[in-house]
């Protein structure tokens, strides 16, 4: 039987999620790269994370390129600020032309920025009130 | 036209000087409330206090169909999404922003930013010219780095004072656009004889400029 090669995914800025998401990703086989600037942010990852962690700034060009965003197949971007994963994201769907990218933002606002590109967003706000009116059965009006 | 300057200090606090000068309406939109107060004292101009990392700031400081927005804040991050959300959303005309990383120029430019500027980018380009000439003056790069042009100084050692510029060799699609002399501005006829102290203004392909200097400083066949 062949060897499942299973796909590449660089993930910048690791904190709740992203570290999450690393572990999980790197246990089922995946080949993670995870970048985040500050390097006791990597203590939140899983101590059987067996993926690459760099140290260094996503936004700078040439940690993204040693990151191997050229050839990378998934990417998502975590950082804090959601003008940085705003940024990665374009850079990695329009630039490097990165198939999966996702992005994670808190201002449900920018999200017209992203229309026509091929970068899916993530809002922890809709779907915290997504999640309330599953629970509570009470319909939120946006 | 009108205006738009989104962050920044020094840079904002500069820009908006000369750009009274040339008599724009301006708006100038930045987070920090006692700058934007120094701004509004000093300049009597309409200043936004507001988070400009929030597109309703934008939107509520009325810049939609401004002509031009120039994005001068911090992080570079910050003045993409200011620059995309103006051009996307509220229909501004042209957007500049400064970019800290010279490679980021590039990179704007296909995001969808009109002009990215780094200060590093064109300091390099200036340093480079000037270590290979003393007379040289001034160095311009044009369309996006595809035209240069060099104001350059003839000395009397150069090989082509007391030449007609006809009879001068010029590299492919190079041209002596003017030539200044003392106070009067003389076109690059190919008849005018060019003398010691001309400043002459010559347009070229950016790979041919430091040819050029060489052998207009006679350092060169």
């Amino acid at each position: 039987m062949l060897g499942n090669k299973k796909k590449s995914v660089i993930i910048a800025g690791c904190g709740k999620l992203g570290s999450s998401i690393a572990g999980s990703l790197s246990e089922q086989g995946y080949r993670v790269t995870i970048i985040d600037v500050d390097p006791l942010a990597f203590r939140k990852l899983s101590p059987d994370f067996s993926g690459f962690q760099i140290e260094g700034d996503a936004t700078a060009i040439n940690v993204l390129i040693d990151a191997g965003i050229e050839n990378v197949d998934i990417f998502m971007a975590t950082a804090n600020r959601d003008n940085a994963n705003l940024m990665i994201s374009q850079i990695a769907s329009v630039i490097f032309g990165v198939k999966q990218v996702y992005a994670r933002l808190y201002d449900v606002e920018k999200e017209q920025l992203l229309k026509g590109l091929n970068i899916e967003a993530i809002f922890p706000a809709k779907l915290s009130i997504q999640e309330f009116e599953r629970l509570s059965q009470i319909e939120i009006e946006e | 036209m009108k205006i738009a300057i989104v962050g920044g200090k020094n840079k904002a606090d500069f820009l908006i000087d000369s750009l009274l000068d040339k008599e724009h309406s301006l708006m100038v939109i930045n987070d920090d409330e006692s700058f934007c107060n120094y701004l509004a004292k000093t300049y009597k101009i309409p200043v936004f206090n507001g988070e400009y990392n929030k597109i309703y700031t934008l939107r509520d400081a009325g810049i939609e169909n401004y002509d031009i927005v120039i994005a001068l804040a911090l992080f570079d991050s910050d003045n993409l999404a200011i620059c995309q959300a103006a051009k996307r959303l509220l229909n501004v005309k042209k957007t500049v922003a400064v970019v800290s990383n010279p490679k980021y120029v590039d990179i704007f430019n296909k995001l969808g930013v009109d002009h990215a500027i780094s200060a590093t980018y064109l300091l390099s380009n200036i340093i480079e010219q000037v270590s290979v000439a003393d007379s040289f003056l001034l160095s311009l790069s044009v369309e996006h780095n595809k035209l240069m042009l060099t104001e350059i100084l003839l000395e009397s050692t150069s090989p082509w004072v007391y030449r007609l510029i006809g009879t001068l060799q010029l590299p492919e699609n190079t041209v002596i656009g003017c030539v200044l002399r003392g106070n009067d501005m003389l076109a690059g006829d190919s008849n005018l004889k060019l003398m010691p102290n001309d400043k002459l203004v010559i347009l070229s392909p950016p790979e041919i400029q430091s040819r050029i200097i060489a052998v207009v400083s006679g350092k060169s066949k």
